[in-house]
C-alpha cells in the first residue's frame, strides 16, 4: 500500500515537473522568423544561387573558360561552350547551370582559380517553368552583378613568370599560368544582398 | 447464428509512407489483433544508388554524395569516406585540420542524437521534446551553416582536412552553446526520464541481450545500451581522438529506455570533446597538399568511424586511378533493422514504433 502511495506521489510530483519544465516558456518570446514578412540574415558563406562575377573595371566576366568547373562539377550542372579565335585563342561563348542538376555543393567555386563563379547568398528563385531554371550566361552574370567578390591577389611568390605580374590588375586570360590553391572569395564583406 | 467466432492473423502494411518509420521503410506485419506476431522490413525505397555513382566520380566529387548517404550526421559521412582516400594516398592531416574534423563531428553527433531524442518522444506521443531539442539543433546549424556554408548537406570535410577554417565569430558562438546547453539536457531529461507515461511505454520493452548485439552486429549507443563497452573513437581510436578525455555511457537493460538515456548522455560527453578541442585548437594549416587530381595508390582499405547511430565504414577499392574502382559504405542501422523483427514478436503494434524510434534507425543509411 505504502508503495502504491509513493509511486503515486512520485508521478504526480514528476508530470508536474515536466509541466513545470515547459511552463518556462510560456513567458519567453517567440524564436521563430515570419517568413515571407521577415527574413533572417544567412551568413556570408552561405551557399545558394551559382552566379559568374564581373570585373567592376572592365565590364567583362572573370570567366577564361578554363573548363575546371565543368569538370569539377559532380552533377554535371554546368555546361560552357567554348569558340576559339584565328589566334587560338579561347572565348566564351556560352555558360549554363541547370538548376535542376545543381546541388550546391561548391566544388565549382572551389575549383575556379579566377574567382569568376561563386555561389551567393541568393535561395529565393522558384519558377513557374521548369525551363527558366536553366540559367544561361546573360543571367548568371545578372544575377552576379550585386555580390561582393575578392579579387585574388596573384602572382605575389612566383618570380619564375615575372611577365604574368600585371595580370593581377587586368582581366586574367585563359594563358595565365593557373596559381596555385584557389583563393576563393570568402572572406568577410560585408553586404545586404540575400 | 450459432456460427462459430474465429480468428485470424491479419497481415497489414506498416509504411512506406509511415511517420514513424523515419524514411520509407515499409514493415509487413502479421498481427493477431494488436499482438505482432512476424514482422518483414522491406527496404530500397530510398536506393539512389550512392555507391555505383562514387565509381564514376572523382574523390574530391563522391563527398557531396556522401553527405546524402545519411543526412542527419553528413559530417562523419564524408569523414568516413576521406579517411577511407587518405588511408589510400597516404595523406596526413594537419593538426589543425584534424581539431576542426572533431568539433564537427561532434557536433553533429549532438545534432543528430537532438533530432533522436525530439523524434523519439514524439513516436510515443509526447511532442514537447521534439520542440525544443530542434530549437537547440538550430544553433548548430547555423554554426555549421557560418563554417561550410549550408545547413544539412555539409560538403565540408576534404581529402587531406577541411575545406574552410572557421570563421572568427565560430569560437564565441560555440562555446556560448556549449555554455547553455547542459541546462537543455536536463530539461529534456526532467520531461522524459522520470515521466511515469514514459517509463511505462519505454521501460522493459524492446530488449537487446548482449547476445544479439554480436549476432547482429549491432553498434553504436544501442549496443551500449546493452552494456557492451564498445566504442570506435575508444577500441580503434582515429582522428585525434585519444588526446581527449571523455567517458563511454552505458545501459545496463538494453531496452528502449536505456538506449534514450545512453543517447542523452553521450550528448554530455560530446560536448565535453568539443569543449577540449575548442581549448587546444591549434593554428595552422587546415589542409594537406592533395593534387587536383588525386590519383590513391592501389589497393583496397576499409575505414571505419563511430557514427551517431554505429559503425559507418567505408571500403575503398582503388585501381590507381583518379576515381574509386568500387565503394562500399556500410551504416550501422542495416543491421539493427535486421534485429527488429527478433525483437518485436510478441509484442504490440505501438511497442514497435517505440522500439523503432529508440533503435534510432534511418533509412537512407540502409537503402543508400
Ligand atoms: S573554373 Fe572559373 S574561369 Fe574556369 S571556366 Fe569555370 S568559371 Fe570560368
Ligand atoms: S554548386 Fe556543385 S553542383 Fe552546383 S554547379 Fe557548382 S559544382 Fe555543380
Amino acid at each position: 500500500m505504502v508503495e502504491v502511495v509513493k509511486q503515486f506521489a512520485s508521478g504526480i510530483y514528476n508530470l508536474l515537473l515536466g509541466m513545470f519544465t515547459s511552463g518556462k516558456h510560456l513567458t519567453r518570446h517567440a524564436i521563430t522568423v515570419q517568413y515571407p514578412k521577415e527574413r533572417w540574415e544567412v551568413p556570408e558563406r552561405s551557399r545558394g544561387m551559382v552566379v559568374l562575377l564581373t570585373d567592376h573595371e572592365t565590364g567583362r566576366l572573370n570567366c577564361t573558360a578554363c573548363l575546371l568547373c565543368m569538370r569539377g562539377c559532380p552533377s554535371g550542372a554546368i555546361d560552357i561552350e567554348v569558340e576559339k579565335d584565328e589566334k587560338g585563342k579561347r572565348h566564351l561563348k556560352n555558360f549554363t547551370v541547370d538548376f535542376h542538376l545543381c546541388c550546391f555543393c561548391g566544388l565549382c567555386e572551389e575549383a575556379c582559380n579566377f574567382a569568376a563563379i561563386k555561389l551567393s547568398r541568393k535561395y529565393e528563385f522558384p519558377e513557374y517553368d521548369k525551363k527558366d531554371l536553366i540559367y544561361d550566361i546573360q543571367k548568371l552574370q545578372a544575377a552576379g552583378l550585386d555580390v561582393p567578390y575578392e579579387k585574388p591577389v596573384r602572382n605575389k611568390v612566383e618570380p619564375k613568370t615575372p611577365s604574368a605580374a600585371p595580370a593581377a590588375a587586368g582581366t586574367p586570360t585563359a594563358d595565365t599560368p593557373p596559381p596555385p590553391p584557389p583563393p576563393a572569395a570568402e572572406g568577410p564583406t560585408p553586404t545586404e544582398a540575400g | 447464428m450459432a456460427e462459430e467466432l474465429r480468428t485470424e492473423d491479419m497481415t497489414v502494411n506498416m509504411g512506406p509512407q509511415h511517420p514513424s518509420t523515419h524514411g520509407v521503410c515499409r514493415l509487413v506485419l502479421t498481427v493477431d489483433g494488436e499482438i505482432i506476431r512476424d514482422c518483414v522490413p522491406v527496404i530500397g525505397f530510398l536506393h539512389r544508388a550512392i555507391e555505383k555513382m562514387c565509381e564514376n566520380r572523382t574523390y574530391a566529387q563522391c563527398i557531396p554524395l556522401m553527405d546524402r548517404f545519411e543526412y542527419c550526421t553528413s559530417m562523419s559521412c564524408n569523414w568516413a569516406f576521406c579517411l577511407a582516400a587518405e588511408k589510400l594516398g597516404d595523406i596526413k592531416v594537419p593538426e589543425r585540420g584534424e581539431y576542426l574534423r572533431v568539433i564537427m563531428g561532434e557536433l553533429n553527433r549532438i545534432a543528430s542524437h537532438l533530432i533522436f531524442v525530439g523524434v523519439t518522444p514524439m513516436d510515443c506521443g509526447a511532442l514537447t521534446p521534439f520542440l525544443y531539442t530542434f530549437r537547440e539543433r538550430e544553433r548548430i546549424m547555423d554554426l555549421f551553416e557560418m563554417t561550410c556554408g549550408q545547413r544539412l548537406t555539409y560538403n565540408y570535410i576534404r581529402v587531406g582536412g577541411v575545406a574552410k577554417d572557421i570563421p572568427p565569430e565560430f569560437i564565441p558562438k560555440c562555446r556560448e552553446f556549449l555554455g547553455i546547453f547542459e541546462e537543455k539536457i536536463r530539461d529534456y531529461e526532467k520531461l522524459l526520464v522520470d515521466n511515469p507515461i514514459w517509463i511505462a511505454r519505454n521501460k522493459g520493452i524492446g530488449i537487446i541481450t548482449p547476445q544479439l548485439v554480436y549476432d547482429y552486429a549491432i553498434s553504436g549507443p544501442s549496443a551500449r545500451a546493452s552494456g557492451v563497452n564498445f566504442d570506435i573513437r575508444k577500441n580503434d581510436p582515429y582522428s585525434i581522438y585519444d588526446l581527449f578525455d571523455f567517458d563511454i555511457p552505458l545501459g545496463t537493460n538494453g531496452d528502449s529506455y536505456d538506449r534514450f538515456n545512453v543517447r542523452v548522455n553521450e550528448m554530455r560527453q560530446s560536448a565535453r570533446i568539443v569543449a577540449q578541442a575548442l581549448d587546444q585548437l591549434p593554428d595552422g594549416e587546415i589542409r594537406a597538399k592533395v593534387p587536383l587530381k588525386f590519383k590513391p595508390n592501389p589497393g583496397e582499405v576499409y575505414s571505419r568511424i563511430e557514427n551517431s547511430r554505429g559503425e559507418m565504414g567505408v571500403y575503398l577499392v582503388s585501381d590507381g586511378g583518379p576515381k574509386p574502382f568500387r565503394m562500399r559504405a556500410r551504416g550501422g542501422s542495416y543491421n539493427h533493422l535486421q534485429a527488429v523483427p527478433h525483437i518485436v514478436k510478441g509484442l504490440k503494434i505501438a511497442d514497435l514504433v517505440a522500439i523503432f524510434a529508440s533503435m534510432d534507425i534511418i533509412m537512407p543509411e540502409i537503402d543508400r
